[in-house]
């Protein structure tokens, strides 16, 4: 250990609680490697504001019941941050400065956490590369000749939690934006059951299906800062009422717990060790007494996971992004009418890429095709939910490859379009069409690079979804995994 | 539905007020093929129109009143912030009626 800031929230805490660090040392010891870090995971460094801050808490006892105190963190750029610039690494929102705090940003820094910089995405959060904000790739951790993604939208979170840069970052998931990016990079990304967090203050991608979700080095620091942040919240409407459980209250007991695992996404998945890596930690909850079952799913509705995530995201974006037009906020290029101020915006503010999704969503929702096309996806939508739902009405969990692979290279991303590959680079979107509290974790590695494994539980089952991750966890002994740990060991051999 | 072509994509670009490349057309042109095969995979599912469209991942209709307790919005100043233009505490915009 070369600081305290190497290790997880739990185990800082109890050095912060013992007095052999404060938070003033975290945050200059953050702050020094992510300026140091040369992986493109930031928009922005928040440094002066963050010392201030880890001055003033360095004078004050620390709460033992309050783990998040004095912790360094930092936010993926979609998230309002009073006074810092917010982008979504969007050139349509360079110079937006927000005023005031998503509700997640704030609880953290009421708690005493610490903000230490802005993060990358894909552009407005819509991908799963890195590759496409306007900051560029944003580069895998494990691989420093830079020829790996680490994945997206939630990349640059990403990079700084496996490059120990902090212990703890937001991101938001859509589809799979925190969940695959987790899996490429070794940590544990967690979402939560859909109206558990707050999103306001979140730029909304697609309402229906975006998460607030986050990343860890390990299953109890997932279940701390579910802990923290699952609050009702009058400010956004989505938000449940439901009574919050103890997230720290889970048992890693898995004996008599009920495992599925779905034939048609293992099949779908060429890469042997990938499988290997898995069968290993299902052997393993098997021995502890998990019951574990293959189950079928019929495959015409495991390939159409994809195309109804395509068509439902792009036509909810289309719409929830009209508001980016260059005059409330954003580069404005002037024009000589108000439709013209906002089309030369949205001309030079979005990316190719972007506008493409937008025509696609448009597409869908025009007249014409609203019935055959939008409300379809929709419709199969429902009925993949209705389908997961029977699943969880036998067993506790379903648990599969996060991943087909490693993290691609970052030249071949869209390379492999065959339906069997796209049933497993795409299924865990339905964590998202149905809002079930879902969990990546990492199962291993091929050619030192990480492999993740997923879980997913019914809604509001997240004390369930901890246990059993736990154990997996417990298994793979693959806990505080970083990069900088991981080469140093390595190296050592 | 409505055949995809160039114009056709060109015109739902310029509803959504924006414009693109010419060869970016050329790109969404042949996205659209893969589009329309991944369409197809939807109609695949046996029985996709028996049901509703799903707009919500579960039910979260709660009706209650709340309490009628004045509430601190955000001031004038701090919404105009980040616009271009602000006159008279209002964003400015070019004239639409001379």
């Amino acid at each position: 250990m070369k600081s305290y800031l190497d290790l997880t929230i739990k185990e800082i805490h109890e050095a912060l609680v013992n007095g052999k660090t404060n938070p003033l040392e975290l945050t200059k010891e953050a702050i020094k490697r992510a300026k140091e870090n040369n992986d493109n995971a930031f928009e922005m460094i928040i440094e002066e504001d963050a010392i201030k801050r880890a001055e003033e808490l360095s004078k004050l006892p620390v709460p033992k019941d309050n783990y998040f105190f004095g912790i360094p963190y930092v936010a993926k750029d979609n998230y309002s941050t009073k006074g810092y610039e917010t982008t979504a690494s969007s050139n349509i929102l360079n110079g937006y400065v927000p005023v005031f705090d998503a509700t997640v940003i704030k609880l953290l820094n009421d708690a005493g956490a610490i903000l230490i910089g802005k993060t990358t995405l894909d552009e407005l959060a819509m991908g799963g590369t890195g590759t496409s904000g306007h900051k560029g790739v944003t580069f895998n951790p494990y691989d420093k000749s830079h020829t790996r993604l680490v994945g997206g939208s939630s990349a640059g979170s990403a990079t700084a939690v496996s490059d120990a840069i902090v212990p703890f970052a937001l991101g938001s998931d859509t589809g799979d934006s925190v969940r695959k990016p987790a899996s490429y990079a070794g940590l544990v990304g967690f979402k939560p059951t859909w109206g558990l967090i707050s999103r306001f203050g979140l730029f909304p991608f697609a309402p229906s299906l975006d998460h607030v979700a986050y990343f860890t080095r390990s299953v109890f620091d997932s279940a701390l800062a579910t802990e923290l942040l699952a609050k009702h919240d009058e400010n956004d409407s989505t938000s449940s009422y439901k009574e919050r459980d103890n997230y720290l209250s889970y048992s890693s007991d898995v004996k008599g717990k009920k495992i599925a695992v779905i034939n048609g996404i293992i099949n779908s998945i060429e890469d042997k060790e990938v499988i290997d890596a898995f069968n290993k930690t299902l052997a393993y909850l098997e021995k502890n007494g998990a019951k574990v079952e293959y189950i079928d799913v019929d495959i015409n509705l495991l390939r159409a996971i994809y195309p109804t995530y395509m068509i439902i995201s792009c036509a909810e974006a289309t719409s929830n992004d009209a508001n980016l037009d260059g005059i409330k906020f954003g580069p404005n290029y002037g024009g000589k009418t108000y439709s013209e101020v906002m089309f030369n915006a949205r001309t030079k503010g979005f990316s190719a890429l972007i506008k493409r999704r937008f025509v696609i969503g448009s597409y869908a929702l025009m007249r014409e095709n609203q019935e055959e096309v939008f409300l379809r996806a929709q419709k199969a939508r429902h009925f993949i939910v209705n389908t997961f739902n029977k699943i969880f009405e036998k067993f506790d969990a379903i648990y599969v490859p996060a991943a087909p692979s490693i993290a691609p290279l970052i030249n071949k991303t869209s390379e492999n379009f065959n339906e069997d590959f796209m049933i497993a680079d795409n299924w865990m979107a339905v964590g998202n069409f149905g809002g079930y509290p879902s969990i990546t974790l990492p199962i291993g590695f091929e050619n030192d690079m990480p492999l993740g494994g997923n879980l997913f539980a019914k809604p509001f089952d997240e004390v369930n979804l901890f246990g059993i991750a736990s154990k997996i966890e417990e298994g793979t002994g693959l806990i505080n995994l970083n990069y900088p740990e991981y080469a140093s060991k390595k190296e050592g051999k | 539905m409505k055949p995809v072509n160039k114009d056709v994509l060109k015109d739902a670009a310029n509803r959504l007020l924006f414009d693109m490349k010419d060869e970016e057309y050329d790109t969404l042109l042949k996205e659209f093929g893969a589009i329309q095969h991944q369409l197809e995979l939807i109609g695949n599912i046996e029985g996709v129109d028996s049901v509703e469209p799903m707009t919500f991942p579960f039910d979260v209709s709660i009706t209650y009143l709340r309490e009628d307790e004045p509430i601190e919005p955000l001031s004038r100043d701090e919404v105009l912030k980040n616009a271009h233009d602000v006159k008279d505490g209002q964003i400015k915009l070019p004239k639409v009626v001379g």
